[in-house]
């Protein structure tokens, strides 16, 4: 190995440098906006919100009784958190959020990339997804209740028929995309179809398939919410139909804020998950330019 | 037995690769084009051998075919003497692009192969980590691709290609997207390399140069539909990126490819 010997350092010398640099801009980048300014900010910015609110309320610039206040809010809120009210809603509008977002994503994903592997089967289904892709699920929840009952099955059923046609176009057009080279070079090393789906086309289908994770989220919240409003006897979507019937804005302010609160909490879960499941990704991201 | 043995021996050896002529023509939407016209070669064990010619002229798609992603039109494929489909999982193809899988480390990338032939984790994992060591990776084994330069991932990418030990090494064009000095310090670890494990390699390049300092016999391809134009033993005592570039022979078999190659220019313009 005489060459390699040779002039083994320079370049090996040069690589480490390249390194080191990549982490000097990954540093200045975190230091030009420290985490608790950012913090600080949010925080103030929410309060600012309240604040306002409540002073046009007290000012009366704003209708109380049409757009409730946050006195009135925090008032709700302590009596339905003290008689636990609001723990089970809220626990059954996520029972079938999540239950509805796992099913769909995990049956569409799954479907989207079993499409891969058959591009016969994929061009026979391709015209019915599109048709399926454009009903307006929602419009399906009078039929989903009359099959599935009342109960917690139809809230599923319904967040299911939103989550799962995402998640099988996004898996499939990812999967499609996937760098037909990299297949090759699977190939030209001794790789079966099966490896190639398995060690190419699922991780590179991965980032895509996580990133439909946060829309799917949220279309599971809105298949719970809107089939409680249609029929139920209890989620945070019977709160907020059977309040705002009886004008009790400060009730619905509450299911409203607490929605958002499990959504924002099931939001920062998927960013968690992709820093398990994407660690290649998280480098890539640290290392942009600043601009 | 070396390749530098005379071919008057009583007995030649088969070549270790044969090409027979092979034809490929793609159908697109504006008609068929033919890339491939009868294309044969030979390519003895142990060979390092170059294959140039014009751009566009259909090199990649050769390599296609012997690595068994392209099926020819007609044609034969020999391995050492044998007639076979493709020589799928037994060549080690590098590119231009790394195609390091950026989802997997380091370590990961150069198992690839290994694992693919289903060999075993902490015997394969032995394997790769001398190859590291020796190619002056260690301590980047958990980086991920895209911590590395451009030179380093194609260090992993000839890891990757050596370690799962392929009856032939299919380079097309693997140093031309790296700066010069990377390219003459990676051209020095790959012959190193190919002479250590015996290996027979094919290499297609643009680069005149490359092809002189690295192979022992090139051959010239036509324009497309391409087929074989000539073929050039090129005698340089040591070949080795820097040693071979200052052998007296050096230019004058630089100047003869660069002719063949401009006169077929002159011929298109006529």
């Amino acid at each position: 190995m005489t060459i390699a010997s040779e002039s083994a350092a320079p370049p090996a010398a040069q690589d480490r440098v390249q390194t080191t640099r990549a982490r000097e801009i990954r540093m200045s980048r975190t230091q030009s906006a420290p985490f608790w300014l950012v913090s600080v900010l949010q925080l103030a910015l929410f309060a600012g919100f309240l604040g306002a609110w409540e002073l046009a309320v007290r000012l009366g610039f704003v209708n109380a009784f049409l757009f409730g206040s946050p006195a009135g809010i925090y008032e709700k809120l302590v009596v339905m958190i003290s008689d636990g009210s609001l723990f089970f809603d809220t626990g059954v509008t996520m029972m079938e959020a999540i239950l509805g977002f796992a099913i769909g994503t995990v049956l569409g994903s799954a479907a989207g990339l079993a499409l891969w592997y058959s591009p016969f089967v994929a061009r026979i289904a391709s015209p019915f997804i599109a048709a399926i892709n454009s009903i307006p699920k929602i419009a399906l929840a009078p039929i989903i209740i009359l099959w599935f009952g009342t109960g917690l099955t139809s809230k599923v059923a319904l967040a299911v028929s939103l989550t799962a046609i995402v998640a099988l176009i996004t898996a499939y057009e990812a999967a499609k995309d996937v760098d037909v080279d990299l297949q090759a070079l699977l190939v030209t090393l001794g790789g079966s179809k099966y490896q190639v789906f398995f060690m190419v086309v699922v991780p590179a289908t991965l980032p895509a398939v996580i990133s439909t994770f946060r829309i799917n989220l949220g279309f599971a919240l809105v298949g719970a919410v809107v089939g409680e409003f249609i029929s139920s006897q209890n989620g945070l979507g019977h709160v907020i139909y059977t309040a705002s019937s009886f004008y009790e804005l400060n009730t619905v302010w509450v299911g409203l804020f607490v929605l958002m609160f499990i959504g924002f909490i099931l939001y920062k879960l998927v960013d968690l998950l992709e820093k398990v499941l994407l660690p290649w990704k998280q480098i890539s991201a640290s290392q942009n330019i600043r601009l | 037995m070396s390749y530098r043995q005379p071919m008057t021996a009583a007995l030649p050896p088969a070549p270790k690769l044969e090409l027979r002529d092979i034809r490929k023509t793609f159908k697109t939407k504006s008609g068929p084009i033919p890339v491939l016209s009868g294309l044969s070669l030979k390519v003895m064990n142990e060979d390092f051998f170059g294959i140039i010619g014009p751009s566009g002229c259909g090199k990649t798609t050769i390599f296609n075919i012997i690595a068994g992603l392209f099926e020819p039109d007609s044609g034969e494929i020999l391995f050492e003497g044998k007639t076979t489909d493709s020589l799928r999982g037994r060549v080690g193809y590098m590119m231009q692009k790394d195609l390091l899988f950026p989802w997997r480390t380091v370590l990961q990338n150069v198992l690839l192969g290994l694992q693919v032939k289903g060999k075993s984790a902490a015997e394969s994992k032995e394997i790769a980590r001398d190859y590291l060591n020796t190619f002056g990776l260690n301590g980047f084994e958990n980086s991920y691709p895209r911590q590395l330069s451009g030179g380093m991932r194609q260090r992993v990418a000839l890891i990757r290609t050596l370690i799962v030990d392929p009856d032939i090494l299919l380079l097309d064009e693997p140093f031309s997207a790296l700066d010069y000095q990377t390219r003459l310090y990676l051209e020095g670890v790959l012959v190193d390399a190919v002479q250590k494990f015996k290996k027979t390699v094919v290499l297609v390049t643009h680069d005149i140069d490359e092809v002189v300092a690295l192979a022992n016999r090139v051959v010239v391809l036509t324009k497309r539909p391409a087929c074989t134009k000539a073929v050039h033993d090129i005698d340089i005592k040591v070949h080795n990126p820097l040693a071979a570039r200052s052998d007296p022979g050096f230019s004058n078999y630089f100047h003869m490819l660069c002719s063949e190659l401009e006169i077929q220019t002159d011929k298109r313009a006529a």
